[in-house]
């Protein structure tokens, strides 16, 4: 074990309070593996590295313990840290030509770790300083200049070389990619898989996720100095199991992805300890709002437990109780009560006939709190059967529904007041949706006179105001007292959309919501949907005929083709390389394209076959006798005897 | 239910008319007694005599004031009417309504009761009530009523099964709305229209009857009716009385069936948004 960090704390004193940076951060990195540390600014990622190396400011108070190759470094005996910085840990810091002397030229400030920490000649020590930089494309034109007069990326070079020349067991990159073109990146990342090759260990500091997935092995996800989630690096993007974790990989344009940044809720914070005047000695816990044009007052968010669930996607009232601890669920460490990200919805074999007509076969989804899911299909799929037995509208014949941890259907059946307030439905066309002959005011204020929500006018009023800024429509009396005929079809759907949230549903249902409008109409619609999902920490079941719509806004994609999902996984993956050929069937009609599959015709299926055989350039006999169930492949699951997937890879 | 409700009423030149000639029938009915210059029943005038300034409408072959009379019969005539009616709409909607939203068993057994009802003829199950029991009016108007409901009924029902479907109510459901506030905030103010021309129609049957009724001679003959009055006219056809004697009943009848017309003609319009705006458009 390289460096081997327990219970770290760190406290910046100031005047009256101390910022907490760090709090209690336990990480264990290995010889030969890299560690990635990712976190928002402000979250304590610097902070860490500096302690690692013994160089945080005078005004910090330490605890825990840090040890290096199995000895604890002892913070108060300089001689012994300057050993070993550089002889056993490096860095590479973040802001390139700051770290570097200007009047010195690069060549003799790479050579300077050499000389002073392993007291070799000054001509030796320059030539293996020219050795390194030119291994790492600085020539000798370069090495003489003074940093001003070089590139920031050959800085970055620089530095990096400048941190490798005493070869030390410990490399911390400090944001090595921040700000950099992406060959210098590329080589970076060579260095990275070099050093972990050597049996050295790598601790990356990053934003990047993913730099840090791809060069990684173990990623921990830090936020307001506390580590959220420790996950290995492959599950970052597919299976991250903390919802800031999610939060983060949403918010990060990586190049797979196919839907719109998400982002985070709320804003960032920075915690202080207070030592308030009446109770001298005694220190105590804020949380404060860190951007500006917030009031003190709301500033002062949660002092009791998570520190997070302000932010957070799935906060109950159980979030509010106590300070969390990490618990290990499976590979990953997850600091949440609720066990990582639940699911707000599932749904298990399912099934809807009508009669003799069999509407929706045996299906299973899980919808998970925060995530935005898309069912995708063409008409008659019975993508609505399944929204609408989602939304507990429709009950299904057969199978499981459990809703936020309970039986749905005891639910509906106890208690469907309480269960309908879980749930908010926005219908395809809103002009049926809503009465015309209510008002604005009226259709909004519509669920909480059906749940009695409210003790008086005032609330009411505020309380529709409220739903209607939600959805940026006007909350003058002018508007309130219009009918649905005098609104156009975009603002009829954001009153029929501020009506689904006004009771501030955990999931938001919404069925093909902008097909009626034209598509600059939906293009706000559908991003003052995504805006409210994030801000609101919905989670969002969003069913639509365009695949090229559900692209833009899903996590993950379920396909479905005559009562039967055929393809589910992230959205990323089923658009970027769709294995059922249906799905490239609608992904090809989608942009216009004529597909070259065999003229449907439609004809009655047998019960037994794929009910894409007719369509289907790929059929063999066997998918005209048996159904295909799903199968796993990579992080999808497909419904497929021939699956497209094996052309790709 | 609509801000702009009584501006918008008054634009509409139907409404305008309906409503004062349903504020000079309601005067007529409340304040009759109090206007008539003599007692109908006293006969100690001359029989069949012209107008004249005492006896703006003359006097009848009874030796009774004819505008006096008049009054009396617009009084008894309204009051039969919109009793009748109202009881017939009540009955139907309530019937429409609950056959239509719970539909299945319930729904056939209440229509086929409207069936059967439908199958009697109103007419002359009233004229041998009417001889054999010789009832008060008010129990002849409840009976009227009982026999007109399915008509209401049948409308109402194949509305509200129509309109359960709709798009507002499906979510109202889905917010949790209870069966009654559902039926009572978007079900019943969908239907309105029906309900009105449901009414209009069965106050205009009901005066009918009631002037059929006292045409045959089937009411107490001293009761004041407007039928009662044209059938004793008609006797004297051949004499030059018509203008003063059988016109006014008939066109205080036909007044009435037009005031009931005209408002629910105008209150349909004024109570959908949606007919407001055209109907603003036009008369602007």
């Amino acid at each position: 074990m390289s460096l081997y960090i327990e219970k770290l704390s760190v406290l910046y004193k100031e005047n009256s309070h101390a910022i907490q940076a760090l709090e209690e951060v336990s990480l264990e990195l290995y010889s030969g593996k890299c560690l990635s540390i990712i976190g928002e600014s402000g979250s304590g990622k610097t902070t860490l590295a500096l302690a690692c190396l013994g160089l945080l400011p005078k005004n910090a108070s330490i605890e825990g313990e840090i040890r290096l190759n199995g000895r604890p470094v002892d913070y108060d005996d300089e001689k012994s840290l300057n050993e070993l910085r550089w002889a056993e840990i490096s860095i590479v810091f973040q802001n390139g030509a700051a770290n570097l002397n200007p009047v010195h030229r690069i060549i003799d400030q790479v050579a300077e770790p050499l000389i002073h920490r392993k007291s070799i000649g000054h001509a030796e020590a320059i030539s293996s300083a020219a050795k390194i930089l030119g291994e790492f494309g600085l020539g000798h034109n370069e090495c003489n200049r003074f940093p001003q007069q070089l590139s920031g990326g050959q800085i970055q070079r620089a530095l990096l070389a400048m941190a490798l020349i005493t070869d030390p067991d410990v490399l911390i990159l400090d944001e090595p990619t921040c700000g950099l073109d992406a060959l210098t990146k590329g080589m970076v990342a060579n260095i990275i898989r070099e050093t972990k090759y050597k049996n050295k260990a790598v601790l990356l500091i990053t934003h990047d996720l993913e730099f840090a997935e791809r060069n990684s092995d173990v990623v921990a996800m830090l936020y307001l100095g506390q580590i959220m989630e420790t996950l290995p690096s492959k599950d970052l993007f597919h299976s991250p199991m903390h919802p800031y974790t999610m939060a983060m990989v949403r918010s990060y344009p990586a190049m797979n992805t196919s839907r719109d940044l998400g982002g985070m809720r709320g804003d960032a914070f920075y915690r202080t300890m207070h030592q308030h005047g009446h109770k001298k000695g005694t220190l105590y816990r804020h949380t404060h709002i860190q951007s500006p044009g917030y009031e003190h007052e709301s500033g002062h968010a949660p002092s009791t437990g998570c520190i997070f669930q302000n932010r957070c996607t799935q906060a109950v009232d159980v979030c509010r109780l106590e300070p969390v601890a990490l618990e290990i669920i499976g590979d990953h460490e997850v600091r949440c009560v609720r066990h990582g990200i639940v699911d707000i919805l599932s749904l298990k074999g399912v099934e809807k006939k009508y009669g003799d007509v069999v509407a929706l076969n045996s299906t299973s989804i899980t919808i998970k709190a925060g995530e935005v899911f898309s069912l995708v299909g063409e008409t008659g799929s019975g993508k609505t059967t399944l929204a609408m037995i989602a939304a507990g509208v429709l009950k299904p014949e057969n199978g499981k529904r459990v809703f936020e941890g309970k039986d749905m259907d005891e639910w509906i059946r106890s208690d469907y007041e309480s269960f309908s307030r879980k749930t908010g439905v926005v219908f395809q066309n809103p002009a049926e949706a809503i009465s015309h002959r209510f008002t604005v005011f009226e259709a909004v204020a519509e669920p909480l006179r059906i749940h009695g929500l409210f003790n008086n006018n005032d609330e009411l009023n505020k309380k529709v105001t409220e739903a209607l800024g939600y959805v940026h429509l006007s909350t003058d009396t002018a508007f309130l007292g219009r009918y649905p005929h005098e609104l156009n079809m975009g603002a009829l759907q954001r009153v029929s959309i501020a009506r689904a949230l006004v009771l501030k549903p955990s999931l938001l249902i919404a069925d093909e919501p902008t097909s009626s409008l034209d598509p600059s109409v939906q293009a706000k619609v559908i991003k003052l949907l995504l805006e409210l999902q994030t801000e609101l920490g919905l989670s969002m079941l969003f069913v639509t005929h365009d695949i090229g719509l559900a692209r833009k806004i899903s996590d993950r994609i379920g396909v479905m083709l005559s009562g039967r999902l055929v393809e589910i996984g992230p959205a990323s993956l089923i658009i970027e390389c769709p294995a059922h050929p249906y799905t490239r069937l609608l992904i090809e009609s989608v942009s216009g394209i004529s597909p070259d599959f065999p003229k449907s015709n439609f004809v009655v299926r047998s019960n037994n076959g794929c009910p894409f055989t007719e369509r289907c350039n790929r059929a063999k006999d066997v998918c005209k006798h048996k159904n295909p169930s799903l199968i796993g492949i990579e992080e999808r699951f497909v419904a497929c005897h021939y699956p497209l997937i094996s052309e790709k890879l | 239910m609509n801000i702009r409700f009584k501006k918008g009423l008054f634009k509409d030149h139907w409404f305008t008319i309906g409503f004062f000639l349903a504020v000079f029938f309601a005067a007529l009915t409340l304040f009759g007694p109090a206007l008539s210059p003599f007692d109908p029943w006293d006969m100690s005038f001359e029989p069949i005599s012209p107008p004249t300034a005492d006896h703006i409408l003359g006097v009848n072959d009874g030796g009774q004031d004819i505008f006096s009379e008049l009054l009396y019969a617009i009084r008894n005539t309204v009051v039969f009417g919109i009793i009748s009616g109202l009881v017939a709409l009540g009955l139907g909607v309530l019937i429409g309504l609950v056959a239509g939203w719970s539909g299945g068993f319930i729904d056939i057994i209440l229509m086929r009761i409207s069936d059967v009802f439908l199958a009697v003829p109103v007419i002359m199950v009233l004229i041998l009530i009417a001889a054999l029991f010789q009832p008060a009016p008010l129990f002849l108007a409840l009976i009227l009523a009982g026999f007109m409901w399915p008509t209401i009924s049948k409308t109402i029902r194949a509305q509200t099964l129509s309109t359960r479907e709709a798009g507002h109510i499906r979510a109202a459901q889905q917010m949790g709305g209870s069966s009654w506030y559902i039926i009572h905030r978007h079900l019943m103010p969908e239907i309105f229209p029906l309900y009105l021309i449901g009414f209009a129609a069965k106050c205009r049957m009901a005066v009918f009857m009631e002037a059929s009724l006292a045409f045959l001679g089937l009411f107490d003959p001293s009761r004041k009716s407007l039928g009662m009055m044209i059938s004793y006219a008609i006797k004297y056809y051949y004499l030059d009385i018509w203008w003063n004697w059988l016109l006014p009943p008939i066109a205080c009848l036909s007044l009435l069936i037009m005031t009931v017309t005209f408002l629910a003609i105008s209150l349909e319009k004024v109570l959908d948004p949606r007919l407001k705006d055209t109907l603003k458009e036009s008369t602007a």
